[in-house]
């Protein structure tokens, strides 16, 4: 047979696979209920994958073979697609992977550390005025010390339109602060100041606040309680997140530096995600019953509740426990799991 | 990446077929009109959702909370979830980049996951940065419009051999043309003398496989070069050539450029068909048994030679 023939003979197989291609490119599941085609289409495709990989001993003019490079990548793309995950997977991650992944990440112990003993550290100084005078006007300003009194001076009430619209500000605001510290993780200074200054300017405030003789201290703590487990813990995660993106960069454990980045990128993601989930709840906590005149009982209620809910998801879910190592070992979601085979090994 | 092509910006991707593959990869300047074609998409679709929110917010259908509320709820999900959602279902694609035909893929070559088009997403701020004021250029500018520079992901670009901003470097994954190109048709050579100067080519003359694509490259574009082109073209493969095979030196380049591709493309058997040998046995013994009569006395052998067959079958191809 001559190239010239065998070009024509070819021609109308490449030419149907280009039109399966198309038909195909937005459809989320192109081959359901379609049998008759999946079995066409990789038909067309094993051809001209053929056609490809004898194109050298054929010598096909080099126009053809490029044109056939690209069919080929054309029709892989779309015959081996993004795997859809079924809900069992998902229900797996959110349950298991994901606290198990965040209790042992040491980058989660660091965040939580400094920013919980810089916000508490902070606070003490900020309350006692006898010993450390002037921390927390030289902390947070003067000025923004009288806005604050100014805001809590009155007693909590607002109508349900503002309730919403500050719900939606405070999912807008916040949690797009805990994605920047997420994205500027690479560069770790970013994160850890943010991580510092939040610490340190939120602990002034409580510390300004629980003062026996500031007025505003009362409606302060009313609006704070309810939300305040679940915003600092986002803080906190969101940072931790930053930070082990930054960490992957420079301890890369014997592996090559970007592949490094690449795993760790993989295990800061239950981390920020969990954040935002957080960030989510914690502003429509705030949204909603934060502002409400409701009695304080019931708002330290809805604190201790939280508190116990985090308690149970990262503690309780996140615990290392043997048969939990062994299950998620050779887990191919587990970002964890080169270190996990040889913890349950030993 | 094919260390022989590395000047070349492919990657080389090797399919369950094994068979190998290259794709072209997207390099920033293919890149930012898709980021700038998005934009300008979640930009519509965000001020049109406002249009849409102020018109109905001031019935009593919604109240104005409520509007304020989707709102800032939408433009914070354009903001941070609009790639994530179209790139893991639309196959690596996000409108933006099905425009201009190109497509996220993983390095590996298989498609993106929902993990991947996360990470890809969430950090493309850090590509963005180092964010810069109006404020440092003119004084009485607002301080709310910060222009990202782009700066961190050209570098990273410019490093890593598959044009990967930080993003995708995180994620593992890698921007690739997807894009069609047009199905090469046989070359035409009407020139009847094409035919009769290649029977001249000696016959023991072996085209290398790098001449034989200069050839084909030349014959598929010459119809787009203008005469005294292709003469000051073609001259400079064609003069030696002509003084191997002993032709006039006044032979046109063209033509003897275009006769080596007849010889070698078209007229010339390139490769033997392994059916040849093995042709359908059910229709050669019946022929047999045509010939020979009811009764086969001849023990068919196993595989047919050429000399065992009938003559006609020899030469069906």
């Amino acid at each position: 047979m001559r190239i010239a023939e065998l070009l024509e003979k070819r021609r109308q197989g490449w030419i149907e696979l280009e039109r399966m291609c198309d038909s195909f490119r937005s459809a989320k599941y192109p081959f359901a209920n379609k049998g008759s085609q999946v079995s066409r289409f990789s038909a067309l495709y094993r051809a001209a994958c053929t056609d490809l990989a004898m194109a050298e001993q054929y010598q096909l003019p080099p126009t053809t073979v490029e044109y056939l490079h690209r069919l080929v990548g054309r029709a892989h793309s779309q015959l081996y697609r993004s795997r859809q995950s079924g809900p069992a997977r998902w229900i797996r991650y959110v349950s298991m992977i994901a606290p198990q992944s965040i209790f042992r990440d040491p980058c989660v112990k660091v965040a939580f550390v400094v920013f919980f003993g810089l916000f508490t550290l902070s606070a003490m100084l900020a309350w006692n005025e006898v010993r450390f005078p002037g921390f927390a006007e030289r902390m947070l300003g003067a000025e923004q010390i009288k806005k604050m009194e100014e805001s809590f001076d009155k007693p909590l009430e607002r109508n349900f339109d503002q309730y919403v619209m500050m719900a939606g500000f405070y999912i807008k605001h916040n949690t797009s602060i805990g994605l920047q510290c997420f994205a500027l993780g690479p560069l770790i200074l970013p994160s850890l100041c943010a991580l510092a200054y939040n610490a340190v300017v939120l602990g002034a405030s409580f510390g300004y606040m629980a003062r026996s003789d500031v007025d505003a201290g009362d409606v302060f703590f009313q609006f704070v309680t309810a939300h305040g487990v679940f915003e600092l813990t986002a803080i906190a995660l969101s940072a931790a997140s930053g930070l082990r993106l930054g960490v992957g960069l420079f301890s890369t454990g014997g592996l090559r530096r970007l592949e490094s980045f690449r795993l760790n990128a993989e295990r800061a993601l239950p981390i920020i995600l969990a954040s935002v989930v957080l960030f989510f709840l914690a502003a429509f906590t705030e949204g909603f019953i934060s502002p409400s005149p409701l009695p304080y009982f019931f708002k330290a209620c809805v604190a201790m509740l939280s508190s116990g809910l985090l308690m149970y998801y990262f503690v309780v879910l996140g615990y290392p426990r043997p048969d939990i190592e062994r299950e998620l070992a050779n887990n191919e979601d587990n970002p964890w799991r080169t270190i996990g085979v040889d913890r349950a090994t030993r | 990446m094919n260390p022989q092509n590395s000047i070349d910006l492919t990657a080389v991707i090797t399919t369950p077929e094994n068979i190998q593959f290259e794709y072209r990869i997207a390099g920033p300047f293919r890149r930012l009109p898709s980021f700038l074609l998005d934009f300008a998409i979640r930009m519509m679709c965000v001020i049109t959702f406002y249009i849409i929110a102020f018109l109905v917010g001031g019935t009593a259908l919604l109240p104005v909370g409520m509007i304020l509320f989707l709102i800032m709820l939408v433009a914070f999900a354009f903001d941070w979830f609009y790639g994530l959602f179209f790139e893991s279902y639309w196959n690596g694609q996000t409108p933006g980049k099905w425009l201009t035909q190109i497509r996220v893929i993983s390095v590996d070559g298989r498609p993106i996951n929902a993990y991947q088009a996360t990470v890809r997403n969430f950090l493309r701020l850090a590509d963005f940065a180092p964010m810069v004021s109006f404020e440092a250029f003119v004084t009485d500018a607002p301080p709310a419009y910060a222009v990202p520079t782009f700066l961190v992901a050209l570098i990273c670009m410019t490093l890593s051999p598959r044009f990967q901003r930080l993003g995708d470097l995180a994620a593992g994954t890698m921007v690739v043309v997807n894009e069609r190109s047009w199905v090469p048709s046989n070359v035409k050579l009407e020139d009847p003398r094409v035919a009769s100067l290649s029977e001249h080519i000696p016959p023991n003359f072996r085209m290398s496989s790098t001449l034989a694509k200069a050839i084909a490259l030349y014959a598929e574009r010459r119809s787009r070069i203008s005469v005294g082109r292709r003469t000051e073209l073609a001259s400079h493969l064609a003069r030696p050539l002509l003084k191997q095979f002993n032709f006039l030196a006044d032979t046109s380049p063209d033509l003897l450029l275009c006769a080596l591709y007849y010889r070698e493309f078209v007229s010339k058997e390139a490769f033997s068909d392994a059916k040849r040998f093995a042709p359908p046995i059910a229709s050669a013994s019946m022929s047999r048994i045509a010939e020979i009569g009811p009764v086969a006395t001849q023990e068919p052998a196993l595989t047919p030679t050429p000399e065992s067959l009938p003559p006609f079958l020899n030469h069906r191809l």
